[in-house]
């Protein structure tokens, strides 16, 4: 009986190990997969292709030829809902054409770009200015940059999230 | 008897401690490692943001800029069409347009060139960066001059 009873008290303690052991596993694996997927990084080479972005010259004058605005004039003028009066479009939809083709251009100069979002909303409310702009299946690390555009109405947020091979 | 016993249950004792010792030293072991392979990768990276800010400091020299993070093309050619060598303490300094995108490489000075070879020492084992900057020049178009920016990489080599 007293055998018994030394052998059952042995094997609650080794069932009492297993046990903190495989809890403890579970809380390591459970903060590094959370770790691993969720994180989006904020990138300074993110950062700087906004600033390229922002700076590059579309086809679209709103007052005359050839004052081109460049993208972050477009988002304002699309943002106080202007047209360009070159190409009788409004700025908003002209914008959209602009970014999708700017960015599908540079994923296929760019191979570490596996996939892209741009979003362009307001920073009160998160009204979208234009639909999401996105192409291709993440792989890779993600990163991100934003920029806040001032308008006379409320600021606007235009965001680059990339996904790259490299990150 | 009760001693062989008594010795028998601290032999168990003994062996059990040294198992869970050696269990955890191996769970710690993993641990390390996985740590050491985040704060390599975590290293990586900041080396190669602090690299982009360089470039970023490089882009800025009235030399070649034209703003923020903003190249100057004529400013690019005249650099790349002179022996500025002296000038350089790098091993190349190389500046490509991305967009609009062309079917290939066409270096500069030609018709409808996108790659501008502003300095080249020549050195082989070359650690390239890069990052994206406007690459802008000036255009005429109805009597009215304006800047026209598209989209380019700066590329910066340092010896290894």
């Amino acid at each position: 009986m007293k055998r018994n009873k030394f052998g059952q008290s042995e094997m609650v303690g080794f069932v009492l190990i297993v046990v903190i052991v495989v809890v403890a596993a579970m809380i390591f694996l459970v903060i590094s997969l959370r770790k691993d997927s969720g994180e989006i990084l904020k990138s300074v080479d993110v950062e700087n292709l906004i600033s390229a972005v922002m700076e590059y010259t579309t086809g679209c004058a709103i007052v005359y030829e050839p004052n081109y605005e460049s993208v972050e004039d477009l988002i304002v003028s699309c943002a106080d809902n202007e047209i360009c009066s070159n190409l009788d479009l409004p700025a908003c939809d002209y914008l959209n054409e602009t970014l999708d083709n700017l960015m599908s251009g540079l994923v296929l100069t760019e191979s570490q770009i596996s996939a892209y979002q741009v979003d362009v909303f307001e920073k009160e409310g998160e009204e979208k200015l234009i639909p999401t702009v996105s192409s291709g299946g993440c792989r890779g690390g993600v990163s991100k940059a934003q920029k806040l555009i001032p308008t006379s109405n409320s600021d606007i947020v235009f965001m680059i999230i990339l996904c790259k091979s490299d990150v | 008897m009760v001693a062989k016993r008594a010795q028998f249950q601290i032999q168990q004792m003994a062996f059990m401690i040294v198992a869970v010792v050696i269990f955890f030293v191996l769970v710690g072991m993993f641990f390390l490692v996985y740590q050491s392979r985040n704060l390599q990768g975590n290293y990586e990276q900041l080396q190669k943001d602090e690299a982009i800010s360089s470039l970023s400091v490089l882009a800025n020299i009235p030399e070649l800029s034209c703003g923020s993070l903003c190249l100057d093309l004529d400013k690019v050619e005249v650099m790349a069409n002179k022996d500025y060598s002296d000038f350089w303490a790098l091993g190349s300094v190389k500046v490509y347009q991305v967009y609009p995108e062309s079917s290939s490489i066409v270096k500069c000075p030609a018709p409808n060139c996108n790659y501008w070879e502003v300095y080249d020492s020549g050195q082989k084992n070359i650690k390239e960066y890069s990052t994206f900057v406007s690459v802008c020049r000036k255009k005429s178009e109805q009597g009215s001059v304006y800047d026209q920016c598209e989209i380019g990489k700066l590329v910066l080599g340092v010896e290894e």
